[in-house]
């Protein structure tokens, strides 16, 4: 019987974070104040965030200890297991051995909780009573809900109001854990009266459901406001998981090629990933991969090549299925679109060519997270099967090179409460966009001598 | 998901995709709103492949309103922040 999962044992759970800032091999730079144009400093962020996790958004020390109240709570889930997926080796039939972290296994069902919890208690330790919040889908308002219940705070999570009706069971897993989930516009905040006035079926969104939310937590002393990706802190408390499989993989003593994650605000692939960056930084050679969603079905018809961010040339290459920057139309580039919403850390690692991103299509990621679920049976949250098909494309690509590889993903969550988005797949109401062949060989004049990955 | 040409203005509204950023299925109608006046920043990226969107809008949008959605570099996320928690104390009606 040939082992399938790697555990650690709960004394092995690390007792630090690691800060990829101290690490950096060029600095950031720093956000500016929209009204002064300086840099953002400590007391403007102070009505939202407690100070001691202000000073970690800014701290450059590279392992800050994980307090014992965090990792009493982390190990209701932590550590989680280290799978090596032996059956989708077999359906994939490429020289490639496959592992997953299964953050699936906490009781929100991702990763999300490896911020919320950290998040819960510094805000407890700072005195406050009660944390305020947005969510799209649910994932990080059920999380930090839990959270919040966990160390006696009150909770408050605005949900975009389309996403509301249409996930009611995220809203019931809330209220489970005590929170109150509002269909955001509400009629809790100004801004939300206001938006409901003039639009009272407003389905809302999400800048309205975070101006809500910062709204209700300033001026209120005893409370403040809680984000689930993006900010450098967020990104910190998530490395308990790319830690946790360091240690699992020296004990089974592998190392990987490739390290995949999924990338919609970056903290799930950062926090798999940047313990892995900084073997990099100090001389591992490794791929670190971040697989982002595209809508462009036709691009995978062109080939796997590195192309430019923008028209001008000067931001970073993207390697992905692409009919070149001047396919896609000029507007998308040039505000950096693609990097819209990402996380600081993850963009400016990208741009230094430490990891690179991918695009993958809707269809390309719901056949991956399909296969996924046909051999190792856990039905994927839609964002973590784009991680899903980027190791396919790993896969094939050494089948093709004929090369050995090991690849390692962060399996981000399970999708238990998304299988309307499955039931579209699968009913076929997911179409493939066919481009004319004259539009393709136009575009792909656009790439011609541009590097390949 | 691909639309038929026509000169209907609202002919694109029906049409379903996945939204990375929320997360679950909504309307073309949602995105061409979902920053208030404006649509949604990703708005070409999610839907030039299913119907040329790009030319929709420009018939839509006045220039102004083209400048600000797609050629302006995103904020920084705490930038962003800041802005956001200036408008609210504005609206509580707070002074620093």
């Amino acid at each position: 019987m040939k082992p399938v999962k790697v555990f650690l044992d709960e004394s092995e759970i690390p007792k630090q974070w690691y800060n990829i800032l101290a690490d950096m091999p060029t600095p950031m730079s720093p956000p500016l104040h929209p009204g002064t144009g300086q840099p953002v400093g400590p007391d403007d962020l102070a009505p939202v965030f407690p100070m001691n996790l202000i000073e970690q958004e800014v701290s450059t020390e590279r392992w800050i200890d994980i307090p014992e109240e965090v990792l009493e709570k982390y190990l209701l889930w932590r550590p989680t297991p280290l799978y090596r997926a032996r059956n989708f080796e077999k359906l994939l039939d490429a020289p490639v051995r496959i592992y997953y972290k299964n953050e699936g296994v906490s009781p929100p069902g991702s990763h999300k909780p490896n911020t919320a919890i950290a998040q819960a208690y510094y805000n407890k330790a700072f005195g406050i009573k009660r944390l305020s919040t947005e969510t799209g889908a649910g994932q990080w308002g059920s999380a930090l809900s839990m959270a919040c219940q966990m160390f006696g705070l009150e909770c408050r999570v605005f949900m975009v109001r389309v996403s509301y009706d249409q996930k009611p069971f995220r809203g019931m897993m809330m209220n489970v854990w005590g929170a109150n989930c509002f269909p955001s516009p509400s009629d809790k905040t100004e801004a939300g009266r206001k938006i409901l006035a003039e639009h009272p079926d407003s389905p809302g969104s999400l800048g309205i459901a975070i101006s809500e939310a910062i709204e209700d937590a300033v001026g209120d002393e005893n409370a403040r406001y809680s984000l689930g990706s993006v900010l450098n802190h967020v990104l910190l408390h998530q490395t308990v998981n790319g830690l946790e499989t360091q240690k699992q993989l020296k004990k089974i003593g592998v190392y990987p090629d490739v390290v995949i994650g999924c990338t919609g605000g970056g903290s799930n692939f950062a926090g798999l990933c940047l313990p892995f960056v900084r073997d990099k930084i100090h001389g591992k050679e490794i791929s670190i991969v971040a697989a982002e969603p595209t809508s462009c079905p036709t691009m995978t018809r062109g080939p796997f090549a590195y192309d430019f961010g923008d028209t001008a040339q000067t931001t970073p290459l993207l390697a992905m299925h692409t009919l070149g920057h001047d396919f896609v139309p000029a507007p998308i580039h040039a505000g950096g679109l693609r990097y819209h919403g990402m996380a600081p850390i993850v963009s400016h690692l990208v741009k230094e060519q430490i990891m690179e991103a991918r695009a993958y299509d809707q269809i390309q990621t719901f056949k991956a997270g399909v296969q996924w679920a046909r051999t190792e049976g856990f039905i994927s949250a839609p964002e973590t099967n784009h991680a899903i098909a980027a190791v396919v494309q790993e896969a094939e690509r050494a089948k093709e090179e004929g090369k050995e590889k090991v690849i390692l993903f962060n399996w981000s969550g399970h999708g238990l409460v998304d299988l309307a988005a499955y039931d579209a797949y699968l009913s076929g109401k997911l179409h493939q966009y066919e481009m004319p062949e004259e539009e393709i060989a136009r575009a792909l004049q656009a790439i011609d001598g541009l590097p390949k990955p | 998901m691909t639309a038929e040409m026509s000169t209907d203005p609202k002919r694109y509204d029906h049409l379903e995709i996945r939204c990375p950023r929320l997360g679950g299925e909504v309307r073309f109608s949602y995105c061409q709103e979902e920053g208030g006046d404006l649509p949604c920043p990703r708005v070409i990226v999610c839907w030039q492949p299913h119907f040329p969107v790009e030319a929709y809008l420009k018939e839509k949008l006045t220039p102004a309103q083209w400048d600000r959605l797609f050629n302006q570099a995103p904020k920084h996320k705490v930038t962003s922040l800041v802005e956001l928690i200036e408008a609210a104390k504005k609206r509580r009606g707070l002074s620093d």
